[in-house]
């Protein structure tokens, strides 16, 4: 059965040959133009936009900053908008999910009795190349880690239920292993995907996770998050970017040149070597070294650093300018197309807060680098406590998510160019950022407690 | 559904005026009693009829309130009309329309067409300004004025639908260029050879195989 399946496939596939569609070696490569995407284009599904909606959030020249018309869980706040024209679609891509891991117990008093641990997601994806990876992991990852949680929610809940005699790993590391997996897999089936659906592009991933008496943030790429608190505010995740994993990506190409073909070096010069200084001595640093030394110049110096440009402009074999998240399985260098995949990583970093001393103007901030390109911590936490001083509840988050994504889009000053209200460039880039109060988590904690305390003692 | 054109038009005025009231009243027929305040701009589509031609309005209510005022002023661009709205009840939504009037003519484009809304007319109890007052401050910047309740529904129609007309007539007189769609004007998608569509429009559904579901 299975081979016959083959056999069509591969007929299929000759089929195209025949009518003229090359064939490269590249297996992912052929006849992409007549798959289909996997999931089709559009806003966040909570956003709940109507076609027209769709299109007109994606009006480069008014930049409109949107928001859902339905309250998210505790009002949280969620606001976007799209790029200054950079691509005709916002490439960035939100979800929020609330899910329950369930435990059925029975024992010969009480019979059969259901233990529920509920949690809350929030993720946000910042797509390139394409809008199609990021609309994956908007649609698929929650699911994913779902299934990594259900995978350790025995023990999960043994952790939580008989705190005293823990027979199990402390439940931290069973939710941050679920979100690693998670991440892994995730970036699998984008890999997967590569032969049955349109070229998916990459995107970076963040993501919140409210279990228990703790926040996780697992991030991946240049988004990021804050808590903030009053006008200060604290990080909940670090940017990985060219520049920041500069030892990690520069020790991999030392442990395996191979990898970086023909056209790269893992060292690092002062600046560029020239091959008239050839047998002279320059100034270089390689991967295992913080510091700089000398060395006489060879052909193989002649090479382009792995990683080149400094900051927002740095980049992983001339091309990529984020070493972390989703997708980008097929992209190479620009000359002797070496593949770029073996620098990325998938791996999420994961912070662990525990908001059991929470208060109550304290919240989440996840935004895109759309924002973080011009809106720093301390900027951002003094909108947000504007924002949470003017307004109610009700209003209180959407409010400040707004308001963040306004101070970072600026205003268009002539047809060409944003400003910020100091006169200095605002973000050009699709911006997303979700606001999130914590004290309703920690009050959620709390009437979990509560319930299975009773229980626990009854029995 | 097809259009013969589309106009853009925006909703400004004091936060509480019942701007948001006024597009449910005109989108759904519909009045609602308690303040949801807008935050920063929401949108609303209707489509109406002019000299027998289909013309579908495209409305962005701003929102009034203070904080929100550099985002929503980046929404006047590209509007083909306004409606400036002040509550009947509050004198001072009616002292801060010249406020409102500068903003809008330094941001939008010379021939967005301004109608002047003097709100909540159904409460004559409790009225501040005189409906002398609204003609007086139409007649003197040339704004075309009306008052409405969006509660009764009274003039709630004939507000949307005269901006439309005065727009209709400015595009018979060719005063707008209706090829510029930063004039807030398109044409509709049956008098225009393209179309914009979304990518990948050509996929079956929008969940269709996400294989871990
Ligand atoms: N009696 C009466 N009340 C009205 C009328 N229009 C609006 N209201 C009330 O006025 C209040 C404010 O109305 P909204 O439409 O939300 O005000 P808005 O101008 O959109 O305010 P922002 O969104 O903050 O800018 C609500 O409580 C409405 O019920 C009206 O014509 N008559
Ligand atoms: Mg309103």
């Amino acid at each position: 059965m299975f081979s016959r399946f083959k056999n069509a496939v591969i007929g299929a596939v000759s089929g195209l040959e025949t009518n003229g569609i090359p064939t490269p070696n590249d297996p992912h490569s052929y006849n992409k133009q007549t798959l289909a995407p996997k999931f089709l284009y559009g806003r966040p599904a909570f956003l709940n936009l109507s076609e027209d909606e769709v299109q007109m959030s994606a009006d480069h020249r008014l930049r409109p900053i949107i928001h859902p018309s339905m309250s998210l869980p505790h009002h949280a706040g969620y606001a976007e908008c799209v790029n200054a024209g950079k691509s005709k679609w916002n490439e960035d891509q939100a979800v929020y999910r609330q899910g329950v891991l369930t435990r059925v117990e029975y024992n010969d008093k009480q019979g059969v009795q259901k233990f529920s641990i509920p949690y809350t997601y929030y993720g946000i994806f910042d797509g390139h190349a394409g809008v199609g990876a990021a609309l994956c992991a908007a649609n698929q990852l929650h699911h994913i880690l779902h299934e990594k949680l259900v995978d350790a929610q025995d023990d999960i809940w043994i952790a939580f239920s008989e705190k005293k005699r823990l027979k199990t790993k402390p439940s931290d590391l069973l939710i941050t292993g679920a979100l690693e997996a998670a991440f892994k897999e995730m970036d699998q089936v984008i890999a997967e995907d590569r032969t049955k659906y349109q070229a998916a592009g990459g995107c970076t991933a963040l993501v919140a996770l409210f279990i228990l008496d703790k926040l996780f943030v697992a991030n991946a790429g240049d988004s990021r998050a804050i808590i903030c608190k009053d006008n200060k505010f604290t990080l909940m995740s670090m940017d990985f970017t060219p520049e920041n994993e500069r030892d990690r990506i520069r020790r991999l190409a030392e442990q395996q040149p191979n990898l970086l073909g023909q056209e790269f070096t893992s060292k690092e010069y002062v600046r560029p070597p020239k091959s008239s200084e050839l047998g002279k001595t320059v100034m270089y640093r390689d991967a295992h070294m913080s510091g700089w030394a000398y060395k006489t110049l060879q052909v193989d110096d002649l090479k382009v650093s792995v990683i080149t440009g400094q900051g927002k402009r740095s980049r992983v074999m001339g091309i990529i300018g984020v070493t972390r998240g989703f997708g980008d399985h097929d992209i190479l260098s620009l000359y002797q197309r070496t593949p770029i995949k073996p620098f990325l990583s998938s791996h999420p970093e994961v912070q662990v807060h525990k908001i059991t001393n929470v208060t109550e103007n304290e919240v989440l901030v996840m935004g895109t680098d759309g924002l973080w390109d011009v809106v720093c911590g301390a900027k951002a936490a003094e909108v947000v406590a504007k924002s949470l001083n003017t307004f109610m509840e009700k209003e209180r988050y959407v409010s400040a998510a707004t308001c963040l994504v306004g101070s970072a889009r600026g205003s268009l000053v002539n047809e060409h160019s944003w400003q910020l209200k100091d006169g200095k460039p605002s973000s050009a880039d699709d911006i997303s950022v979700f606001v999130i109060p914590l004290l309703p988590y920690k009050l959620e904690y709390e009437k979990l407690l509560g319930k299975y305390s009773e229980t626990a003692e009854s029995s | 559904m097809s259009y013969a054109y589309l106009f853009k038009y925006i909703i400004i005025g004091d936060t509480g005026v019942g701007k948001s009231c006024l597009l449910l009243q005109f989108t759904d027929k519909r009045f609602q009693p308690v303040h949801d305040l807008t935050i920063g701009v929401e949108f609303g589509a209707r489509m109406i009829t002019i000299d027998g031609k289909q013309i579908k309005l495209q409305i962005w209510d701003t929102a009034g309130q203070e904080a929100f005022r550099s985002i929503t002023r980046s929404y006047y661009r590209g509007a083909a009309g306004a409606l400036l709205v002040y509550d009947i009840t509050r004198r001072e939504t009616f002292n801060h329309l010249t406020t409102w009037l500068d903003d809008a003519r330094q941001h939008s484009n010379s021939n967005m067409v301004i109608m002047l809304i003097g709100n909540k007319s159904d409460l004559e109890s409790r009225r501040e300004v005189k409906k002398e007052e609204g003609e007086a401050f139409a007649r003197e910047h040339g704004l075309v004025f009306m008052e409405t309740s969006a509660k009764t529904a009274a003039n709630v129609e004939e507000a949307f639908i005269n901006t439309a007309k005065e727009i209709y007539e400015k595009i018979q007189e060719g005063v707008f260029d209706i090829n510029n769609e930063a004039n807030g004007i398109k044409i509709g998608p049956q008098h225009s050879p393209t179309n914009p569509s979304l990518p990948g429009a050509g996929g079956a559904g929008g969940s269709q195989g996400s294989s871990c579901c």
